[in-house]
């Protein structure tokens, strides 16, 4: 009679490890994928990534050189007469609204981090889920006066849109992820308070469980946009009198 | 008694070496597999996919680069003369910068609190329109390719600020009272499943807040230029070599 019962709680107990053994062998099999093809194929892609980004580097290299020799030369031609300099002045202001030249200048850097992941109690959220704050914050800068701003240094245009896509976030076509950086050109203390504000963008980040540095610099540089955008349906009012 | 206590013994020291050998087999496996998730596989096809979208932005930035400096170096051939292109080339910065009142097809958007008696929410708050809103409309509107914007005449560019002021919204600095027509140029169809397509900002305003949005596709908008703050006093562009 004793040896049965001790028989059977083994018996028990050996179920029980085959069931939760089996389940975490399928887990395992689940998230990480089978044997060691998976490997090699990640390999390969991030060689593949590596080269990508190399060519993009040796794109934006050929068009800055184009960008410089064209700014050479019109500058150059515009030195000569004083209306072709006004001109150029009047020319180089409008770039740097629409967005096409690099600028430097006094201003603020944001820096948002996912929230670590103690603190979750086993939700995860990130800044993706907040897409929000990220709009708000552009929209705070804005009316501290910013006069150029960039979100990990994708400058950000009359047409740049903020999307969502799956869990990465796309600025102007371009993936970013957490950390998220955004820069600002214009009076460091205006933009520095618009943000510190009382109930402000890094308070409601805070509360959050957002990591924020928030701190003012001396030189913020802001790359420029490096996207064409064609008008296709806009086309501008003829003036009558013309 | 000594028959009980022989399996028991042999039982346990069996079970701390199957422990002992599945220790071991699941630490050999870690540093293999953890690396290789297919979620990361599926993230770096992603970014690739991403950065070779970028390169072929650059490169149509690039050629049309390219373009304008074969036409700069017409001058030095005396076929161009640099006010000429200068002109036009502070022309087109000019449309892209938004200083150039444009037409074109496109949507009108009408957005206005929900004004019923029993409203939605137990308070105000949910029933009327505020900046957040305003902000991810225009940002779905510039995600379907939105050439200009503008909310009751006041043209939103990149440096427009869209802020909440009590009950008005302040954009351009110029405050704007409910309804708001928000009217943007692009193609009429994109712009209107922006608004309207079901999973949208907009379609969970409508549906769930019960704000009044109305969209009306017309064939001829006009777009106001710009007309708010334009000074760089803190923004400079770099210069190479400084």
């Amino acid at each position: 009679m004793k040896k049965s019962k001790g028989q059977l709680a083994i018996t028990i107990v050996s179920l029980f490890l085959g069931i939760i053994l089996a389940i975490q062998l399928k887990t395992v099999n689940k998230t990480v994928g089978d044997g060691v093809l998976p490997t090699q194929r990640a390999q390969q892609l991030a060689i593949e990534l590596k080269k990508s980004q190399e060519d993009r580097d040796a794109a934006i290299k050929a068009l800055d050189e184009a960008e410089a020799k064209i700014n050479a030369y019109e500058k150059g031609e515009a030195d000569n007469n004083i209306y072709a300099e006004n001109l150029y002045k009047d020319l180089e202001k409008y770039r740097m609204l629409a967005g096409y030249a690099d600028l430097e200048g006094p201003g603020i850097v944001l820096e948002i981090q996912d929230p670590p992941a103690d603190v979750q109690f086993g939700e995860e959220y990130s800044i993706v889920d907040d897409l929000d704050l990220i709009l708000q914050t552009i929209s705070v800068l804005n009316a501290a006066e910013a006069e150029a701003i960039s979100i990990n240094d994708q400058r950000y245009t009359t047409f740049t849109e903020i999307e969502r896509a799956g869990d990465h976030i796309e600025v102007n076509g371009v993936s970013i992820n957490s950390p998220i950086v955004i820069k600002a050109i214009g009076n460091p203390s205006t933009l520095e308070s618009a943000l510190a504000f009382k109930r402000g963008i890094v308070y409601t980040l805070e509360y959050y469980d957002y990591n924020v540095h928030l701190a003012q610099e001396t030189n913020v540089k802001i790359p420029k946009y490096r996207k064409l955008k064609e008008f296709i349906y806009a086309k501008p009012v003829e003036e009558e009198n013309d | 008694m000594n028959k009980t206590k022989k399996p028991n013994f042999t039982i346990l020291f069996f079970s701390m070496i199957l422990g002992i050998f599945m220790a071991g087999q699941l630490k050999q496996n870690i540093p293999i597999l953890t690396p290789v998730t297919l979620s990361s596989i599926q993230a770096t096809k992603y970014e690739i996919n991403s950065v070779n979208k970028e390169i072929e932005d650059i490169e149509k930035l690039t050629m049309q680069r390219t373009e304008q400096l074969q036409i700069l170096e017409g001058i030095a051939l005396g076929d161009e003369d640099i006010i000429d292109i200068l002109d036009a080339e502070l022309e087109n910065n000019k449309i892209a910068a938004g200083f150039e009142e444009v037409e074109g097809p496109g949507i009108i958007i009408r957005m206005e609190d929900n004004l019923a008696e029993t409203a939605f929410g137990e308070e105000f708050d949910f029933d009327v329109i505020h900046d957040i809103d305003v902000l991810r409309i225009i940002n779905d509107l510039r995600g379907a390719g939105a050439e200009a914007i503008d909310i009751n005449g006041q043209r939103v560019l990149s440096i427009s600020e869209i802020k909440c002021g009590g009950p008005i919204i302040r954009v351009n600095g110029k405050s704007l009272g409910a309804p708001f027509y928000i009217s943007a140029i692009g193609d009429p169809k994109l712009l209107n499943a922006a608004i309207n397509a079901p999973n949208t900002y907009a379609y969970a305003l409508r549906t769930i807040d019960q704000l009044n949005i109305e969209t009306t596709i017309e064939d001829h908008i006009v777009v106001p230029k710009y007309n708010g703050r334009f000074n760089f006093l803190y923004a400079k562009p770099l210069k190479e070599g400084d």
